[in-house]
């Protein structure tokens, strides 16, 4: 209460909010530590490694807005990495032909593609429905239920690719979306992510929904008491994270052309990781889909310059651990000496 | 409480409690009858009741029931832990390179333990001292302690193993394989290792610790209500600590007997160990905001987690698992949230 309070105060003293300051931070961050990685290594600093960074890491900012919106209102998603390998799996099992003779990994339903990708998502959204059943309906820890739905996800992906992957026998489109090339390394792919980060902060900024999720996040009962239906918002953001993850997963197969049953595996711990990195607050209440373009942006200078730095993969993990620790105290410290 | 249960109250009740105390037993059952009615015939080889086939699962699951005991304090507390993969990780990585490098299993089984309360304690360290969220702060130890573990197995092998220069000593799966007793003496105990005795004594202690020791009391007052132990003069802070640095010296022990039942140091194994802690505490009726919960009851639930995932194995392809396990969460939360919604409208 004290901090908004003083929030106010700050406004009124013509200072910025709370919400921009952490985003410039963040921001200060996120060229700091590339201005850093630029004078070590060799090559780094340029146009191309700029450009790598938003096409590497894309589905981070896919699935962030999602975890976002949820984090906002105060609600975990751990599920989006198993239905990512779910959607690219369903939705190559729907479109491989269901001729004779082919081996079972071959073989599907036979659909046309469009009608493979609609299926394959409201599959995905089932998992949100779930998600929203446990969670927004009876009310029990969204950590414990999403970590459910995410073995649930992943283990229809591993029956359905009989613990595999699905490569063969799909046709040319299935690998032509995620391959569309625009600018050098920029896929349609990391522009579709553009498209859906200004409509999410559209969303965020500009509708009731998106303030509605604020009031939410800050205050559960308070929101229910001002008339607003608290579990069917819920629920909806619920169904749209995993929307978001099946749109992921299905660019993410088509990419490689194949659907992997393992396919990203951890992601939903990066996708919170960058959440998190980008400023939104645990508690719910308060947080932006930008701060989270710009974590997503850190997390890849981290992850790049750590394995160009130490030429050992493993000390991604560690760097991811050390930053995120890092962000958060860094985030509380600045907020407590403001609202000082 | 107690006063409470005893005045008589309305028959249906009763009814509540008997199938709050009894179902995980139920379902324990319902488990085994059901994998030995599948396959082969009852009580033979090939069939899930034969004992050497039941004895060979509980010896390959001793670390998971082992970790379930003691999450199930972590989740007293109203807290929660998903480092504790990441923790047997770096342990067995941690303990095979000792022994690798000529280490007695006594020492090497300490320092590991040792290991095992450091890690605990960082997280204890970042939970209570700096007040991050348990979430994020087990969820930062579990990325750091992979990759410790992971940076630890040198480049170009994936395990920590015998090599050119250097090999495992022989009685480095001794104490997750070797029987107590020698096969001629008895045919039953044969099958029972050193480890599954280390298992028992681990879980007889941690239930006397709950039931018997301040610290048990003060767990479930922390995870009860916070606010209300620490103004009766709790130190919520040193009670919770401790629970972490329990949770991360029971853990290294089962990475020890995860090591020694593989023979390797291999960085992954642990991966996933969280989400069947978190089942089987949840199949055990422990309330997962805090105050209640059965050590018990916990390793109930991880002997069932490990019958469906290891037993049905021996009868389908192993890539349902995930499937199978995340379903039995699904299932496990709801059957929870049924039996504590019981609970409040009884009181």
């Amino acid at each position: 209460m004290g901090k908004k309070n003083n929030e106010v105060m700050n406004l009124k003293r013509g200072k910025m909010s709370n919400e921009s300051f952490i985003n410039l931070s963040m921001l200060a961050v996120l060229i700091l530590l590339f201005a850093l990685a630029s004078i070590f290594i060799n090559n780094y600093f340029g146009v191309p490694t700029a450009l790598n960074l938003v096409a590497n890491n894309w589905y981070y900012i896919i699935l962030g807005i999602g975890v976002t919106f949820l984090l906002v209102s105060g609600h975990f998603d751990l599920s989006v990495g198993g239905t990512l390998a779910m959607a690219g799996m369903l939705s190559a099992y729907f479109v491989q032909d269901s001729a004779e003779g082919f081996s079972p990994l071959a073989s599907g339903l036979g659909m046309g593609y469009g009608w493979a990708i609609i299926l394959a998502l409201i599959c995905c959204m089932l998992i949100g429905v779930i998600n929203a059943l446990f969670i927004a309906k009876l009310k029990v820890a969204s950590i414990i239920v999403t970590l459910g739905t995410m073995s649930v996800a992943r283990g229809i992906a591993e029956v359905v690719g009989l613990g595999a992957q699905r490569s063969a026998n799909l046709p040319e489109i299935y690998g032509k979306v995620g391959n569309l090339s625009l600018v050098g390394p920029i896929k349609i792919a990391a522009v579709i992510a553009v498209v859906l980060v200004l409509a999410a902060l559209f969303v965020e900024k500009k509708t009731v929904f998106g303030r509605r999720t604020y009031l939410i996040g800050a205050n559960q009962e308070a929101a229910r008491l001002s008339g607003i239906k608290v579990e069917r918002h819920i629920a909806l953001l619920y169904i749209l994270s995993s929307l978001l993850a099946g749109i992921t997963g299905i660019l993410l197969a088509s990419e490689t052309k194949a659907a992997i049953s393992t396919r990203g595996a951890g992601y939903e711990f990066n996708a919170l990781v960058v959440t998190l990195l980008g400023g939104t607050s645990i508690d719910g209440g308060f947080g932006s889909v930008a701060g989270t373009v710009v974590g997503a942006l850190i997390l890849g200078v981290v992850s790049s310059a750590s394995f160009s730095l130490l030429l050992r993969p493993e000390w991604q993990f560690i760097m991811k651990a050390i930053v995120t620790f890092l962000a958060i105290l860094a985030q509380r410290y600045a907020l407590d000496r403001r609202s000082r | 409480m107690r006063n409470k249960d005893k005045l008589p109250r309305v028959r249906n009740i009763d009814a509540r409690k008997v199938v709050k105390e009894a179902y995980v037993y139920v379902i324990l059952i319902l488990v085994v009858v059901v994998l030995t009615l599948i396959k082969g015939e009852v009580g033979q080889r090939g069939n899930f009741l034969f004992w050497p086939n039941i004895a060979q699962i509980l010896r390959a699951s001793v670390p998971v029931i082992m970790v379930s005991a003691a999450f199930t304090f972590i989740f007293i507390t109203g807290n929660i832990d998903l480092s504790v993969g990441s923790t047997v990780s770096l342990s067995v990585v941690f303990y095979s390179i000792l022994v690798l490098n000529g280490f007695g299993f006594l020492p090497a089984l300490l320092l590991t333990m040792v290991l095992g309360a450091v890690l605990g304690g960082i997280n204890g360290l970042l939970v209570m001292q700096l007040r991050i969220t348990p979430v994020i702060a087990t969820l930062i130890t579990m990325s750091a302690y992979q990759g410790v573990a992971r940076y630890l197995v040198p480049k170009g092998i994936s395990a920590i193993k015998s090599g050119d220069v250097l090999k495992m000593p022989e009685w480095m799966s001794d104490f997750s394989r070797q029987g107590i007793v020698d096969a001629e003496v008895s045919k039953v105990f044969k099958e029972i290792s050193w480890a599954i005795i280390i298992a028992i004594i681990v879980i007889v202690i941690l239930v006397i610790v709950q039931k018997r020791t301040v610290l048990g009391k003060y767990m479930s007052a922390v995870g009860g209500n916070r606010t209300a132990a620490e103004l009766s003069g709790i130190n919520a802070k040193k009670v919770v600590w401790g629970v972490y640095i329990l949770i991360g010296v029971v853990t290294s022990l089962a990475g020890v007997i995860r090591s020694s039942n593989m023979s390797i140091g291999d960085p992954y194994t642990g991966i996933g160990l969280e989400t069947e802690a978190i089942i089987a505490c949840l199949l055990g009726g422990t309330v997962f905001t805090g105050g209640e919960g059965s050590v018990v009851k916990s390793v109930v639930g991880a002997i069932i987690i490990v019958f469906l995932t290891l037993g049905l194995k021996q009868i389908i392809d192993p890539y349902y698992q995930t499937l199978v396990k995340g379903i039995v969460l699904v299932l496990a939360v709801a059957l929870n949230h049924v039996l504590t919604r019981e609970r409040k409208m009884a009181q």
